[in-house]
């Protein structure tokens, strides 16, 4: 092999190598949890051990059209109590974390979550209805309360939308989500 | 949904079977001042893009409702007319049939709909609608952080390339449609106002159900002053036209051959 087809097959090699560990990175984290946020929030703590409901923090999911992240102030109801002094908080890394939610509330800041569910902009979902309908919070979200780093879990596209309203004899005009 | 589909719009006397609901609405000539409170109402419930001056000189301004002006006989006695002109959300409409794929269509509650994922920009509907209702996107929206604060959430913000059009205010129809469910309680007559019906301060536009008979506006739609405009061309609006009452017409007005 000549000098250029030498360095162009570790060029190729690299590259492949190079989109292998993209996809795999990408496959990993579709697969695995989900996105990382700010602060390691912990539903299995909240949701599965001390079986808070997901209404409680999520006020207006029974009510109006989004399920709302709680502000740091409603977080802070709790965690001025369950501080990163509070005794009962053994584990150092729980400390740590609840130690960034006290830095975001003594700053006057917003924690910036990042998203999991992302719907097009040409389609409004409204949580009241389907509530209201009867639907649990896991028939969507799955179940959240094992879920170390929240992860979508159902595709949520329009087939996945259209199959579950033809199922429950819900309308399927398209004004209903696309307006 | 699955039955319109089945059976093609024009086989039939109406192009979807009904659910008991025509939204249409009555616009009373004798009560528009031509304020322009409903154009921009309209504005800012939708979302519509900024008219500016190029804008406008292209002839490629966006209205979804438009106040068309005209002007009756000679000066110094010359009398301004008003007529609020938006989508007619016709039964029997032509932009419908010519859409390749089925961006727009009727739905059961009588609205025309426009489905913007669906479009693929031919145009094709706005060339056949008689009362220039439908409004193409030449330009990307460039939104700020600062424009986007004064979105309205409830509406698509539409992207380059689309056809858009009057929506009858359709997320305000869902939004009560889904309180009221939410109570437990059926839709009442006057729950749902579009934009521009709630912004109208001499009470022209009235907004409601055609085919329940008690309503507001249906009780209206059979005032002896009724009639649709270009009725003849057969599009069976939803729209209502109460004639303006005009002692002196026959005075300036042209003779009607």
């Amino acid at each position: 092999m000549t000098s250029r087809a030498v360095r162009l097959t570790i060029g190729a090699v690299v590259v492949v190598a190079g989109l292998l560990l993209i996809g795999g990175v990408a496959w990993a984290s579709q697969a695995g949890d989900g996105p990382e946020q700010p602060i390691a929030f912990m539903h299995t703590v909240h949701a599965e051990q001390n079986d808070i409901d997901c209404v409680f923090c999520h006020r207006t999911v029974e009510t109006g059209a989004e399920a709302s992240v709680p502000a740091v102030e409603q977080c802070m109801f709790c965690h001025n109590v369950i501080n990163d002094e509070n005794p009962k908080v053994t584990d150092p890394f729980y400390r740590a974390e609840i130690a960034k939610l006290e830095a975001y509330a003594e700053n006057n800041e917003p924690i910036d979550w990042v998203r999991v569910h992302v719907m097009p902009d040409h389609v409004r979902f409204v949580h009241a209805a389907h509530i209201k309908a009867g639907f649990e919070c896991a028939t969507c979200h799955g179940d959240v309360g094992s879920m170390e780093r929240v992860k979508q879990v159902r595709s949520l596209n329009m087939g996945d939308c259209v199959a579950c309203h033809r199922e429950n004899d819900a309308p399927t005009d398209c004004t209903i989500c696309h307006r | 949904m699955r039955q319109a589909q089945e059976e093609h719009p024009q086989d039939t006397d109406k192009p979807v079977a009904s659910i008991g609901r025509r939204w249409g609405m009555v616009v009373d000539l004798d009560r528009c001042t031509g304020c322009q409170a409903c154009v921009v109402a309209c504005h800012a419930e939708n979302n519509i893009a900024l008219n500016l001056e190029d804008v406008v000189l292209q002839q490629r301004a966006i209205n979804w409702i438009r106040i068309e002006r005209y002007w009756e006989g000679e000066y110094p006695n010359v009398k301004a007319r008003f007529l609020p002109m938006f989508c007619q959300h016709c039964n029997n409409a032509p932009c419908e049939p010519v859409c390749p794929v089925y961006a727009t269509y009727h739905n059961q509650e009588g609205l025309n709909v426009q489905v913007y994922n669906r479009c693929i920009g031919t145009r094709y509907c706005a060339n056949n609608c008689p009362y220039h209702a439908r409004f193409f996107n030449f330009w990307e929206r460039d939104l700020d952080d600062t424009h986007r604060e004064y979105l309205n959430p409830n509406v698509t913000v539409r992207t380059k390339g689309i056809m858009e059009k009057c929506t009858f205010c359709v997320q305000r129809i869902r939004k009560s449609e889904w309180e009221r469910r939410q109570a437990d309680e059926e839709l009442q007559d006057g729950d749902v106002n579009p934009a521009c019906v709630q912004a109208c301060p001499t009470d022209t536009l009235v907004f409601g159900n055609l085919e329940d008979e008690e309503s507001r506006v249906a009780k209206l739609a059979q005032n002896k002053r009724h009639y649709r405009v270009l009725e003849e061309l057969g599009t069976d609006t939803n729209v209502v036209y109460l004639k303006k009452v005009d002692p002196h017409a026959s005075e300036t007005a042209p003779a009607h051959a």
